[in-house]
């Protein structure tokens, strides 16, 4: 979707979305928020709007980088130790290696 | 080229490329994964194949070329059998980061000096000799049985080793080294090399309880069972019919167990010949049992002797621990307070003339004409040898006898080998003999194990309170053994087996492996042959056979009644099928411990067998690793000197 064409109001509101519907658990809309909304949150001449969606962005950064934080911290852990925790791990398991520990 | 060709000329064949490149290895043999509760042994490979350049081990410093000096590892060892030594096996497993598997040459004839590749003390934790029981002779304190044992089948190996026989294909991987991979005159010796990739993937990992557990798991996306429990049957008849379905003790029964295991192993995955260790045992214990056939039914003893053959005793005693526990669970036909005593046959050997008796008691003396019994007590010097007997008194201090042919250690040079096979047991034929004349031709060994089993049958008997006057007229027959040790130790797929087994199962004899009945083969084997050899033949129609009654009246209870089946006569082209009438029966032989589901346990078995998808070998030219890399990155460019 083409952002130049819409008005300042309905990036708003597309920001705003995108920001509270990353809530859900759903990193994912704050990577495409920030990436979508970061030309028009900090290289684009000053407007009314744009104040607030600079407020987004940077909230949505945060979030997304809180989320890569835990997400890259357990997933080292259990592919560390999913080995050692012998029952527990593979109860967590999806898929077990066949043939190596 | 292949496919530049196969356009331009329409209608040519073209040959595969994948055929040109690889030759396949044919009669190859794995080492497999085997768990129990603390351990796994056995090998692994990665699930891709791992793949090594070839070399032909030389001798023992020759190692050092693959563990430290070789320019090109990992390499895959090629050891001549002399060679398969536990000092240069644990130098490989130790360097294996080089090594990317073992090739072992099995040789066509036995090897002067002994191998053995269990353990020096079989079954030590498992029998009655344990820190409960009596430490004094746990752990093989005071007599090692198997003093030629180095333990390597007992061992973890990262790598695949498999077993070639020693024939063109093996012939053409040595030319094969000595074409590409030799080093002349401390050069190094140049791409492209011979190369060899073996496969032999395990599933199960860590040991019995973790893959059990991965059996069982029912959340995964694909469900996989990983391995399973090494079990199978035991194989059990009785003089007189026993009640089979009223379970438990039985009044007024007292039962001589004459006991005989089935079952053996070696390093290799299902080459169990067993030939002194296991063969000879139970040849026996069928010749003895088909002496007292008439016997038993004339003159009938007091008590019932019941002939057990044992399956799985290799593996700290499945058959038998689970017979024991059957029978202290009110799950067996008998119960151990009808047990009266144990005559246990073991490795029963050769000799040179078969006057002389080369069998020897342990412990307990006997007399060829009667049977001492006396119970198993510290005060004798020498504990029982590895035996099924040892688990019955584990449970319960019951007397017996177990007949060995050595005196302290082993005698057996072989035990739980690959070469404790018809050649160590001395069956040989004369040259020029066709299948069927060597079937019926007495060897000097069957005619000494004849003698043992008349032995055997007349000391049952006594045993059993028959009378000493009717022991003259007990004794094993001679073409029987010879048959029966040719069945086993020469061919399978012979005349008379073929005529004992029903038909739909006798043109697969020799390949009946696991995969293709519940059973294995030797037990379906024992169980028919013991059918016939202590079974009568009712005159009935199939029919009524099949429906196991005597005639159409016939409405009593199957209970009692012994089980018949169904086989063909001798001499008839036309399968016809005949019905035998006999009391034997299979019992289940599963480690007590995976009903109990107690897969740490330390009382019973926990042996498993790893779960595989395939299992091949190959042997090809590998280019250098630059070579890879130019051809994948610029490949307009000719491949500089790949010759092929």
């Amino acid at each position: 979707m083409n952002l130049e064409r819409l008005p300042n109001e309905e990036k708003l509101s597309l920001c705003r979305k995108y920001y509270l519907a990353g809530f859900a658990f759903l990193p994912f809309l704050w990577l495409v928020n920030v990436v979508w909304f970061f030309r028009e949150a900090f290289f684009k001449p000053t407007y009314t709007e744009q104040l607030q969606i600079k407020a987004y962005v940077k909230r949505s950064a945060l979030g997304l980088l809180l989320w890569v934080a835990v997400l890259t911290t357990w997933i080292t852990i259990f592919q560390h130790f999913r080995a050692e925790w012998g029952e527990v791990g593979d109860y967590l398991s999806f898929t077990i290696p066949l043939g190596i520990p | 080229m292949c496919f530049f060709l196969s356009l331009s000329l329409a209608g040519v064949g073209c040959n595969s490329v994948e055929k040109k490149i690889y030759v396949h290895l044919n009669n190859t043999v794995p080492c497999v994964r085997l768990l129990n509760a603390t351990h796994q042994i056995g090998c692994q490979s990665s699930l891709s194949g791992n793949v090594g350049v070839l070399h032909v081990l030389e001798s023992e410093e020759n190692l050092d070329w693959v563990l430290k000096t070789g320019p090109n590892p990992p390499y895959l060892v090629i050891l001549e059998s002399p060679l398969f030594t536990r000092p240069i096996m644990m130098k490989l497993k130790n360097g294996s980061s080089r090594v990317a598997g073992v090739a072992v040459v099995a040789p066509n004839a036995n090897p002067p000096k002994g191998f053995s590749p269990h353990t020096t003390c079989p079954n030590e934790n498992t029998g009655v000799y344990t820190e409960e029981y009596d430490p004094a002779f746990a752990h093989c304190n005071v007599t090692m049985w198997n003093p030629l044992g180095n333990g390597l089948s007992y061992e973890e190996y990262d790598f695949p080793i498999f077993s070639m026989k020693d024939d063109n294909d093996t012939q053409i991987i040595r030319q094969c080294y000595l074409d590409h991979n030799r080093a002349v005159n401390g050069s190094t010796p140049q791409y492209p090399l011979c190369a060899m990739q073996l496969y032999s993937h395990m599933s199960a990992v860590t040991d019995t309880a973790t893959c059990m557990r991965r059996n069982d798991i029912n959340f995964s996306i694909s469900p996989e069972m990983v391995c399973d429990p090494l079990g199978d049957y035991n194989v059990w008849a009785s003089t007189r019919p026993i009640n089979n379905t009223a379970k438990g003790h039985k009044m007024f029964e007292s039962v001589v167990i004459a006991a005989a295991r089935l079952d053996s192993r070696s390093f290799f995955f299902d080459i169990a010949p067993g030939a002194e260790s296991g063969v000879s045992g139970f040849v026996t214990l069928l010749a003895a049992a088909q002496a007292l056939r008439n016997a038993t039914q004339e003159a009938q003893p007091n008590r019932t002797i019941l002939y057990t053959f044992f399956q799985g005793e290799t593996f700290d005693y499945i058959g038998s621990s689970r017979m024991v526990y059957d029978m202290q669970s009110n799950q067996f036909a008998v119960d151990l307070d009808n047990v009266h005593s144990v005559l246990e046959i073991g490795q029963v050997c050769i000799v040179n003339s078969f006057s002389n008796l080369c069998v020897l008691l342990k412990t307990l003396t006997t007399a060829s004409r009667g049977l001492n019994v006396s119970v198993e007590e510290p005060g004798f010097s020498q504990p029982l040898p590895p035996s099924s007997f040892q688990r019955f008194l584990r449970a319960r201090p019951i007397p017996g006898v177990v007949i060995e042919d050595h005196q302290s250690a082993f005698t057996n040079r072989f035990y739980e080998s690959m070469y404790d096979n018809a050649e160590y047991l001395n069956v040989s034929y004369p040259t020029n003999m066709t299948p069927e004349e060597q079937l019926e031709f007495v060897t000097e060994t069957a005619k000494a194990l004849t003698e043992v089993a008349t032995m055997v049958a007349r000391a049952l008997y006594i045993q059993a309170g028959g009378a000493e006057t009717q022991l003259s007229s007990i004794n094993a027959d001679p073409q029987t053994v010879t048959r029966m040790l040719y069945g086993f130790l020469v061919r399978t797929n012979n005349s008379w087996f073929q005529q004992l087994i029903p038909s739909d199962l006798a043109s697969h004899l020799g390949k009946l492996g696991h995969t293709f009945l519940k059973i294995s083969e030797p037990t379906l084997l024992v169980q028919y042959l013991l059918a016939n050899l202590t079974g009568s033949t009712p005159n009935i129609t199939q029919d009524n056979c099949q429906n196991q009654r005597e005639d159409e009246e016939d409405k009593e209870s199957k209970h009692v009644r012994p089980k018949a089946l169904n086989t063909a006569p001798p001499n008839s082209t036309q399968r016809e099928g005949y019905c035998v009438r006999s009391t034997v029966r299979l019992s289940k032989a599963l480690s007590p411990a995976f009903d109990l589901r107690d897969y740490t346990s330390t009382n019973f078995s926990t042996w498993t067998e790893s779960r595989w998808k395939s299992i091949k070998g190959r042997i090809f030219l590998v280019a250098s690793h630059d070579l890879e890399a130019d051809m994948l990155f610029s490949a307009g460019r000719e491949p500089a000197n790949a010759t092929y």
